[in-house]
């Protein structure tokens, strides 16, 4: 506790770290919002009249089917956060293990086949791959969240696997052996506690990067299924644009936006934070 | 004879790299008495420190081939495939000090913590026991603040420092043979003294025996209480102290002291 409040201090030193924890904190507390209900719960109700222009009953106006925008804006906060929370971190997880046993096995079968796989998925475009796993799910709603973490998994496992060989070289490994600890446990107490800085900024960037992910493969209509996201937002924004109609366009893009570069700013501060050239003392 | 510690026979140790096999060291014989000092000397590159890996098992077997007609720890034979100490051992009868007391001490945790893994796993301590014992062990090996101490994570002490964390370590099991590779040679000359002193003291009062290798014969001289001296991994002479430096009979004995002496002047 006393290191994450070191941690805490660092990070209010500089101001758009600080600015960055801020944003995501309130979008945080916004999704929490709707996790318990208090928050966009009418986000399917139909009730406004068509294309209502921001006032005080609809803040953010209405759409084509008259449901409130920022209702729906607020509600995919929670869909964006929770597609962000369980890709980040069981990709994050996945790569660390799978890294990690081919870090530490390096050179072995293991090795090999853990570097193979990674280096076939990351040759699969993107894209293609989600839609064939969605194709291939059809009607599961974590189909998208399979994909990602399929392919998220592949650059923390570089980095952890990479870090995991420089590690296991250095004498504390050899010292923890000498004291008698097996190797696994070694590699589960000593090596991986090393590789954290990189987890840390592995989640923070595949957070962001599953948000974004999200919210185009919504837009292509290969997310979201039931419930509503920035990405659908923006798919129903490309008929009203043309009509005149900004809403739903400005609402999803400028809170995605805001989101991104919060997040963005407060992983830009960590990875200074946790930057051992800085943090000597 | 005080009762042996340490038994070594026949012990060879191979390198197959790349180049082909090449034996770093060839037929070593050796005995540890209990509580004795032995010095292990000899110019770099001469298998010292391959030895005392060898004997702890730490040599990865995808490089290096170790045999052994024996491996005895107390009489006991330790039996493993390549002949080394057990891991039940290590850290419990034979612990290893290493040269870089900075890079052996992991960086993610707090030297109390790592104290008091040993005693965790060796001596199936609970968290408060391991704490206790972690703590005298800390003011055994010259700690004014052991509490301070334990909190702190290595990059926070000085090298004399984390040399002393680490022999805290290396004895917190009050172990039968502790094997120093150069303890102090990233060292400077005046906390070099009170490193080697602490360990020494340590050493005769659990009974430990000290293999110590290095290539600084002053050291040597005062406080080893026999000497081997290692030349292209063979033991070329074995000697008390005082008739090494006397009566030095190999060739390359005498090279070493001549350079002491030199260096001395």
């Amino acid at each position: 506790m006393e290191a994450a409040s070191q941690i805490l201090r660092r990070l209010s030193i500089s101001r758009s770290g600080l600015m960055g924890l801020v944003i995501v904190s309130i979008f945080f507390l916004m999704a929490l919002g709707v996790w318990v209900g208090l928050l966009g719960q009418n986000w399917s109700a139909a009730n406004g009249e068509r294309w209502a222009v921001p006032n005080a009953t609809w803040w953010f106006g209405t759409n084509q089917l008259g449901q409130d925008i920022f209702e729906r804006a607020v509600f995919s906060v929670q869909t964006a956060f929770e597609i962000g929370i369980v890709v980040s971190v069981l990709s994050t997880a996945l790569g660390a293990t799978l890294g990690a046993v081919a870090g530490w096995r390096s050179n072995t079968w293991i090795d090999g086949t853990v570097v193979w796989l990674a280096g076939v998925l990351d040759s699969i475009p993107f894209y293609l791959f989600v839609a064939a796993v969605a194709y291939a799910l059809q009607g599961v709603p974590w189909a998208m969240h399979v994909a990602m973490i399929a392919t998220f998994w592949t650059a923390t496992g570089r980095l952890v696997r990479a870090e995991v060989m420089k590690i296991k070289t250095r004498e504390f490994v050899l010292s923890a052996r000498a004291i008698g600890l097996p190797g696994f446990r070694i590699l589960l107490r000593h090596v991986l506690p090393n590789t954290m800085h990189i987890l840390l900024i592995q989640t923070s960037i595949t957070f962001v990067a599953a948000i974004k992910t999200e919210v185009i493969l919504s837009f292509l209509g290969l997310g979201v299924q039931d419930g509503v996201s920035w990405g659908l937002m923006l798919a129903e924004s490309t008929q009203e644009v043309l009509a005149g109609h900004f809403n739903n366009f400005l609402a999803a893009s400028v809170m995605l936006f805001m989101l991104l570069m919060g997040f963005n700013l407060l992983s830009d501060a960590l990875q200074d934070t946790f930057d051992p050239k800085q943090a000597a003392l | 004879m005080n009762p042996l510690a340490l038994k070594v026979r026949n012990l060879t140790i191979i390198n197959t790299g790349n180049a082909g096999s090449k034996a770093i060291v060839n037929r070593l014989d050796f005995n540890l008495e209990k509580g004795e000092v032995l010095a292990l000397v000899g110019e770099s590159g001469c298998g010292k420190t391959k030895t005392a890996e060898a004997i702890m098992g730490l040599l990865p077997t995808s490089h290096w081939k170790v045999t052994a007609d024996k491996i005895e720890l107390n009489g006991t034979v330790c039996s493993a495939s390549p002949p080394a100490v057990t891991r039940k051992y290590r850290g419990s009868e034979v612990s290893m000090i290493f040269q870089e007391p900075l890079t052996a001490l992991d960086p993610v945790f707090s030297c109390g913590y790592q104290i008091s893994s040993v005693y965790r796993r060796h001596l199936g301590s609970n968290r408060r026991q391991a704490h206790r014992l972690a703590i005298t062990m800390l003011e055994q090996v010259g700690f004014a603040d052991p509490e301070r101490i334990f909190r702190s994570y290595p990059h926070q002490l000085s090298g004399g420092m984390r040399q002393r964390v680490m022999i805290a370590m290396a004895m917190s099991c009050r172990p039968a043979v502790l094997i120093a590779d150069e303890p102090t040679t990233a060292l400077d000359v005046t906390t070099q003294a009170q490193v080697l002193e602490q360990m020494i003291q340590l050493g005769r009062e659990y009974n430990t025996a000290i293999l110590l290798i290095t290539h600084d014969l002053g050291v040597v001289a005062q406080y080893a209480d026999r000497v081997m001296v290692m030349l292209n991994g063979e033991i070329v002479e074995s000697a008390d102290v005082a008739d090494l430096f006397e009566r030095p009979q190999h060739a390359c004995t005498h090279e070493l002291l001549s350079f002491a002496a030199r260096m001395g002047d």
